[in-house]
């Protein structure tokens, strides 16, 4: 089974319009055209598929190293909830609340 | 009162599909690889499927069961082609059969598309649009069997001049055939869809090198009558389990 119907063509299916591409699994066929009908079999046929992908396996580039995906340092500041700012957020809210309620004249007044 | 020519027409519509199906359905398995096992499986059901949607179009004509068609007739009283009479032998045959039928198919959907029988018409334009894949699916096969050379080719070649003339049955006159064209039920003449199919064909395989089909060739009298050993042992696989209780509700 050696040559080129080993080779593996990765599939990505779509099941509505707008939606994301998501991977779907994989496939062997000796040809795109084939590659393409056999993802239509595996990923279509019951019609669970609006749009599909097929993409030989040799053309992603992948990235796997540890050294850059799992750096040894702590980077949680880099994730979204690094930073705290509960307490920014509150502080801020009290500030436009009061100065949402304080009227024309007691702003004046207090000016 | 059912036209006994509008029958005759469904009943070759089904058998061809139905038959051919229970052929290539014995690729499950073991086909060339997985991949294909899949793919020709899903092809064969999608051929059934087909069969069954004519069979019952011709039961609600008739008032029958479309059950007892497809499964209650012995060998003698199908109406498939010619074509559909042999083993699913090896695989260069069964892409050579499904090259030849596929485009038959096509030919003739096409033209019933245009039928003034409307529930034919309809069936038919909804048919074409899930054999665009078949067709697509073995053209590429018929492609790179021919293309890989040696043995593959061979197969391929001797398999094509085994059945052409079985393959010109699909377009056997109909013994109704006359009335089915002043009523405009079958669009154009067995004859013209025949020489379609063949103007189809032979610049596909002109493009690989493949052999054309002969000059003489015509569809035999018997395309639609003739049976063989072949497809008795077929009849008796696919009428097991209907016959092991006649009459059922599964």
């Amino acid at each position: 089974m050696d040559g080129p119907r080993d080779r593996v063509w990765e599939v990505f299916r779509q099941e509505a319009e707008g939606d994301p591409m998501v991977h779907g699994g994989s496939v062997r066929a000796p040809d795109e055209e084939l590659a393409l009908h056999y993802a239509r079999e595996f990923y279509g046929r019951r019609q669970e598929s609006h749009r599909i992908w097929v993409v030989p396996r040799e053309a992603i580039i992948e990235l796997d190293d540890p050294d850059l995906l799992k750096p040894p340092f702590d980077r949680s500041f880099k994730r979204p909830g690094g930073y705290i700012i509960k307490h920014k957020l509150e502080a801020a809210k009290a500030r436009a609340g009061a100065a949402a309620v304080a009227t024309p004249e007691e702003a004046a007044t207090d000016a | 009162m059912p036209d006994p020519a509008v029958a005759e027409l469904l009943l070759t519509l089904a058998d061809d599909e139905f038959v051919l199906g229970f052929w290539d359905s014995e690729w499950t398995g073991i086909a060339p690889l997985l991949e294909e096992d899949v793919a020709m499986s899903s092809i064969s059901q999608d051929e059934i499927g087909h069969a069954r949607a004519w069979y019952e179009l011709l039961a609600a004509e008739t008032g029958d069961d479309p059950d007892r068609i497809a499964f209650g007739r012995e060998p003698a009283a199908y109406r498939h082609a010619a074509l559909m009479n042999h083993a699913r032998t090896d695989w260069g045959f069964s892409v050579a059969r499904r090259f030849l039928y596929e485009h038959a198919d096509a030919v003739r959907l096409e033209a019933l598309a245009r039928s003034s029988h409307g529930a034919i018409a309809d069936l038919a334009a909804k048919m074409r649009r899930e054999e665009t894949y078949h067709l697509m699916h073995f053209d590429v096969w018929t492609r790179r069997l021919a293309d890989a050379g040696g043995e593959a080719r061979e197969r391929l070649v001797s398999a094509l001049d085994r059945l052409w003339t079985d393959a010109a049955a699909v377009f056997t006159p109909l013994a109704g055939e006359t009335g089915l064209l002043a009523s405009g039920v079958l669009p154009q003449p067995m004859d013209a869809l025949l020489a379609r199919w063949r103007n189809r064909i032979a610049p596909l395989l002109a493009e690989r090198g493949l052999p054309a089909p002969p000059d003489d060739l015509a569809a035999p009298p018997d395309g639609r009558t003739s049976r063989t050993d072949d497809f008795g042992w077929l009849h008796g696989e696919f009428t097991m389990v209907a016959r092991s209780e006649v009459g059922a509700t599964w």
